[in-house]
């Protein structure tokens, strides 16, 4: 059997989850310049978030869902306006700011173990009962459809919101130079609460659409964060579409990589990966 | 009284880990989040020399610092290229690529089953069989390397890396080779590193990977953070004061499991806090 | 003799000539004022000769050794002699005044500076020049406390102890007061006094007629005009277009 069908499948499905959190990410490094070692945990909100919404509570799927995506843009943007504006208010270094998002990292994981248990659990409704699609001698699951159909329309949406709306001007103003920003009249904590929202949801997503396709655990997190922020690196950190090229090239990377390896490998090889890059084009594929 | 014991055991160990640490975050400026690396090369170094061909503790010591030496000057020669927020992901990446080969190569590390039974140390015909002389044992390294540390950063040596840490522009158009300094620190802080590690696997006489993730080296940095960075003595003090405060959570009762992610949830608030409020730390000489 | 030469100097960025095929000849023991508004690639230069940024062509000559295309290595240009100071002062601002002394006095080779604890003859030189710019008085607070002007003169006072044959001194007149001033000018008189080069960047005209030797009047990376201060500031091309009278 022709394995090559899957193993691209296989990226494609992985660079989809990458590239959700790539995006916010790079909104996020877009807007403040740091790098947020919390973000990856935004995604294991969202997942334990729909968990309980609809295998605690019972509530429908969908709805539990979308509270989900919007539970997880509520807790990045409260850490905005408890962790980081105030830093911000105080010109505290980057270096500040990367080690206060690594306490956050560090205190939510926590906080979601000791409430959940390190127990692996799986958002799906019925297990074993999806529908399966094959495309030539690959298979695809249909969470998997799902999942790239919802990470290519949020990527469409985005781009039109940051292209096209007053929002996205004042957020392309706020990157460029949260300074000149401000004197134009931009309420640029304003606008970093809104992209600390967005951001944390799209994240909060991908976290959700993880539960539905293997699992979600409270570690799941710090390995998602790196995983974005390495497609990050390659794409040209701060560069929303280069990171989304980024995901699915580390996406391609990986699942290629365990081809002739085994599968545990797989985060070694990103970062093998990542260090390459930041030898050679530490500023990503598209720049000099 | 053997519990009073275990935890002085404890905090040596740590402190050795944050005095080393000390060196290359606080006085050379560099946010390294993989020092949980090298002390778990010194770990597994002991463990299977002493497991696997009796060789006697002091020999495995010196192999073990060779070892985490060889390793931590190929990263070195990596991450002295950067510096900032660059250097702190890269060293993380660094500390997930050593995890995976502690996890992933089972044929020699055992993987996740770890490695039972290591001997206690024997030196000169003195079998450490104690706590108490143990504790004596770790006592001297920990005067040793202190005192190597306290040489280090009052010579002129410390003089430059902390110049490095303020502006290494300028000290290299000074006439230093500012890749050099990095390098040479990076490897010392990294072999007193694993003689932390050699002491612990004798001590516990089982590890496995669990312990040398990359949260492990998020504590060391909280340890240091506390206590202070380009203080040596705060390092110390960090290192009481987290090995101390998460006893206490054991006398409220806490499950064993519950009882290590409060620790961990501690530590995370504690990194936040100290952002927020107190970004030198107890008695730090050097705000990030 | 030219200590300093630089020959058809180009570097641009993103299009922009910051610096143009620029041709210097400094003489040694002499003051040389580089003058220009802003923008016209004063700093470039300086930025260049101490290795800082990579140019695109020509060829710089220090002390009878060539650098070609971008072969400046920031350290190498401190053992030919060069050092300087900075528009935007930059100091070790969390080391003490003294140690931002020290650290430019001791052995430069890993090993060598690994084993080398207080020196005395370090320490007295440090106190030396301390005493010599007057803020040896603040020497154990650390070098951010300092006021503007201590922290200028902290910077040149560094310089200085470096014992180097080139200085370039990028406006170290901004923002001092008049007694300072007059310590900065008579340590760059001293300079050349001792036989030693001194690159003068200065938007102070008054200053630049009262120390220096010779001009170099840049405008948009070229030179516009070049000669000694007379023959500069008599020029009616350079009057109109930099000094604006």
């Amino acid at each position: 059997m022709n394995i090559i069908p899957q193993l691209i499948i296989n990226s494609i499905i992985a660079g989809a989850i990458y590239s959700l959190v790539a995006l916010g990410f790079n909104l996020i490094y877009g807007a403040t310049k740091f790098f947020n070692l919390a973000h990856g945990v935004m995604a294991t909100v969202g997942g334990y978030a729909v968990f309980v919404l609809s295998k605690v509570l019972g509530f429908h799927i969908g709805v539990s869902v979308i509270l989900g995506v919007l539970c997880a843009g509520f807790v990045g943007y409260g850490l905005d306006k408890i962790v980081y504006l105030p830093l911000r208010k105080k010109r505290a270094s980057n270096m500040i700011l990367l080690v206060a998002s690594l306490g956050v990292f560090t205190a939510l994981e926590a906080i979601i173990a000791i409430l959940f248990t390190s127990q692996f659990r799986t958002l799906a409704q019925h297990i074993g009962t999806q529908r399966i699609y094959e495309v030539g001698s690959a298979i695809i699951t249909q969470t998997q459809v799902i999942i790239l159909i919802a990470s290519l329309v949020l990527m469409a949406i985005l781009g039109f919101v940051l292209k096209k709306t007053m929002f996205g001007k004042a957020v392309k103003a706020v990157s460029d130079d949260e300074e000149v920003a401000k004197i134009i009249g931009i309420n640029t904590n304003k606008i970093i609460g809104y992209v600390f929202f967005i951001g944390s949801a799209i994240a909060g997503l991908a976290g959700i659409l993880i539960g539905f396709d293997t699992g979600i655990e409270p570690v799941m997190g710090l390995r998602l964060l790196l995983k974005g922020v390495i497609a990050s690196i390659i794409g040209g950190v701060g560069n929303i579409y280069g990171g989304v090229a980024g995901s699915f090239l580390l996406g391609l990377v990986e699942n290629f990589g365990i081809w002739k390896i085994s599968a545990e490998w797989k985060d070694a090889i990103a970062f093998v990966v990542l260090i390459i890059f930041l030898l050679f084009r530490p500023k990503g594929i598209f720049q000099k | 009284m053997e519990y009073i014991i275990h935890l002085a055991i404890l905090f040596v160990l740590y402190a050795i880990l944050g005095v080393s640490l000390n060196l290359v975050v606080g006085y050379t400026g560099l946010l390294s989040v993989t020092h949980a690396a090298f002390y778990g090369i010194g770990a597994y170094a002991t463990a299977l020399l002493s497991t696997l061909f009796e060789v006697p503790f002091l020999i495995s010591v010196l192999i073990g610092i060779v070892v985490a030496g060889f390793f931590s000057f190929l990263m070195g020669m990596v991450l002295s290229r950067f510096r900032g927020d660059y250097y702190a992901l890269a060293s993380l990446g660094f500390n997930v690529i050593m995890y995976s080969i502690f996890l992933n190569w089972a044929s020699v590390t055992r993987g996740p089953l770890g490695i039972a039974g290591i001997a206690k140390p024997e030196i000169g015909g003195v079998l450490f069989s104690s706590n108490l002389l143990f504790l004596l044992l770790a006592a001297i390294c920990l005067v040793g390397i202190y005192g190597i540390s306290r040489f280090m950063v009052s010579s002129s040596f410390g003089r430059v890396l902390k110049a490095i840490r303020e502006d290494e522009t300028v000290i290299t158009i000074f006439g230093y080779r500012t890749l050099d300094y990095k390098l040479v620190v990076f490897v010392i802080s990294a072999s007193m590193a694993a003689v932390a590690g050699s002491l612990f696997a004798s001590y516990i006489s089982f590890i496995d990977p669990s312990t040398f993730t990359v949260m492990e080296s998020i504590f060391i940095l909280a340890i240091i953070i506390l206590g202070g960075l380009a203080n040596i003595k705060g390092s110390m003090v960090g290192a009481l004061f987290l090995i101390l405060v998460p006893e206490l959570l054991r006398f409220v009762g806490l499950p064993n499991d519950i009882a290590g992610y409060m620790r961990q949830f501690l530590y995370g608030i504690i990194l936040i806090v100290l952002m927020l409020y107190r970004p030198q730390g107890l008695i730090g000489e050097y705000k990030l | 003799m030219a200590i300093l030469k630089t020959n058809k100097l180009t570097k641009h960025f993103e299009g922009v000539h910051a610096v143009d095929g620029l041709s210097l000849n400094i003489e040694k023991a002499t003051i040389v004022a580089i003058v220009g508004p802003n923008g016209s690639g004063k700093t470039t230069l300086v930025n260049i000769l101490t290795g800082m940024i990579p140019y695109d062509s020509g060829t710089v000559i220090v002390s009878d050794t060539t650098h070609r295309l971008k072969k400046i290595k920031p350290y190498t240009m401190y053992s030919y002699g060069l050092t300087r100071t900075f528009q935007e002062v930059r100091l070790f601002d969390q080391m003490s005044v003294r140690d931002n002394i020290l650290v430019v006095l001791t052995k430069r080779k890993v090993i060598q500076s690994f084993f080398e604890t207080q020196k005395s003859d370090y320490t007295k030189a440090a106190n030396k020049i301390l005493q010599k710019v007057g803020i040896w008085e603040k020497r154990n607070e650390l070098a951010k406390n300092l006021s503007y002007g201590q922290r200028k003169l902290l910077e040149i006072a560094r310089a200085l102890v470096t014992q180097a044959e080139i200085f370039l001194f990028d406006e170290p007149f901004a923002g001092l007061f008049p007694e300072m001033r007059k310590m900065v000018s008579h340590i760059v008189a001293g300079l050349k006094r001792k036989g030693k080069t001194v690159i003068l960047i200065e938007h102070d005209m008054d200053v630049v007629r009262e120390l220096s030797d010779y001009i170099y009047v840049m405008d948009s990376g070229r030179l516009l005009a070049t000669g000694t201060p007379r023959e500069v500031l008599s020029n009616k091309e350079v009057r109109e277009a930099y000094l604006g009278t």
